[in-house]
């Protein structure tokens, strides 16, 4: 695929990726520096894609790659902090503000429920549900096979059902 | 077939389609990774060579630089005059390299010069003395004692040890019918240059302007009578 034409492509799921970024975040700051990372390395990287795979898969196991890569850095320091207490709300970038000042709240029980779920369940209804991507693509972003993809879907969906319940009681 | 109750995993599924607000890329985003993706503009192909080549003949020209022919005044006194002015150029952005407080500092001065001052201009109400110190110009060993006026300029006295220089006649300037020293300019700076024994003596400032020529004058006369400098040895 020529340059041009892979960058247009790649534009293309730019709202997709965004909305994915909003919710793995909650926080616009920090999703416009996920984003922007994931396109850098997608750019950089284009000669690894493989013309006639899916593109959109693509991108979005980059978004989680690099999500889960500063995650994981933001959990390390979190647990070295000397008062033991980990900073849950530390930026992800660090030159991203701090999540109290911009962090985007939950409107409905739904998304107040989604966002208690962790993150591979969040990952796995996002990509399924709300974007509506086919088993094999999501199997593709999580690198998992299918049949895991299927049993975290089910697993998800029956957490998301308990915690809709207790906001129902409350 | 699917289950549609309100708890099934299509409602669920559904809900989640129709229910979540969805979050568009902000257009300032969009903008800055197209502009990320636009690729790099070429350069045209007869810009290296020719930046190579310039970059070589730069290389070659600063090296050399120190075996080309400097561009010197022919004439010894022009170069001499020129050597004080940058000297006063130097002390006028710089300051002076260690001024010294007059008397206490003659002894050593006189010592560092090998020129001596029988009496010296200590400065009066037009100007003020600022510090001496000993300068080595072409070669010889001398003396600059500096003053500043009440309009800021600075006007230095400078004393070389340089038997016979040379003062051209046609820049003699007669002033009071007792003194005809040469006035001199170089790089927008006067000078007036005259002998006294086997001493070269400058009167160095900026003042280069028909006005200031007389006031130029009026300093000379008031350095030429108190001060007397004589070689030390």
């Amino acid at each position: 695929m020529a340059s041009d034409d892979f960058h247009r492509a790649a534009l293309e799921h730019l709202d997709a990726l965004y909305n994915f970024a909003m919710y793995l975040t909650r926080n616009p700051p920090e999703a416009d520096d996920l984003v922007q990372e994931t396109y850098l390395r997608a750019f950089r990287f284009s000669h690894r894609f493989q013309p006639g795979t899916h593109l959109r898969a693509w991108l979005f196991q980059i978004l989680r790659n690099t999500f889960l890569t500063f995650y994981r850095l933001r959990e390390r320091e979190s647990a070295l902090a000397e008062d033991g207490v980990p900073a849950w709300d530390a930026p992800m970038f660090h030159d991203a503000p701090e999540e109290s000042s911009g962090a985007v709240e939950a409107h409905t029980d739904l998304e107040r429920a989604l966002r208690r779920l962790p993150e591979e369940f969040r990952t796995v209804l996002l990509l399924a549900e709300v974007e509506g991507m086919a088993l094999e693509d999501v199997a593709r972003v999580l690198a998992c096979p299918v049949g895991t993809v299927k049993s975290r879907i089910f697993r998800a969906k029956e957490r998301l059902r308990g915690l809709l319940r207790d906001y129902t009681k409350e | 077939m699917s289950d549609h109750s309100p708890d099934s995993d299509d409602a669920l599924g559904a809900r989640l389609r129709t229910e979540l607000r969805r979050y568009p890329a902000p257009a300032y985003l969009r903008g800055s990774i197209a502009e990320a993706a636009e690729p790099p503009r070429a350069r045209p192909g007869w810009l290296a060579p020719t930046l190579g080549a310039a970059a070589t003949a730069l290389l070659l020209l600063l090296a050399s630089i120190p075996f080309l022919p400097r561009i010197l005044p022919g004439d010894p006194t022009e170069r001499l005059v020129r050597s004080v002015v940058a000297e006063h150029t130097r002390a006028l952005m710089w300051g002076a390299r260690r001024p010294e407080v007059m008397p206490t500092g003659l002894p050593w001065l006189t010592q560092e010069s090998g020129i001596g001052l029988r009496k010296y201009f200590a400065g009066d109400d037009r100007l003020v003395f600022v510090g001496a110190e000993p300068v080595y110009l072409e070669g010889r060993r001398g003396m600059a004692l500096y003053y500043r006026d009440g309009d800021g300029h600075l006007v230095n006295y400078t004393v070389l040890a340089w038997p016979g220089l040379a003062i051209p006649e046609a820049r003699r300037v007669p002033i009071e019918n007792r003194f005809r020293p040469a006035l001199m300019s170089d790089s927008g700076f006067s000078a007036w240059v005259w002998r006294q024994g086997d001493l070269a003596c400058f009167i160095v400032s900026d003042m280069v302007s028909e006005s200031d020529v007389e006031r130029f004058k009026d300093y000379f006369v008031r350095l030429r009578l108190s001060t007397d400098p004589v070689p030390a040895n």
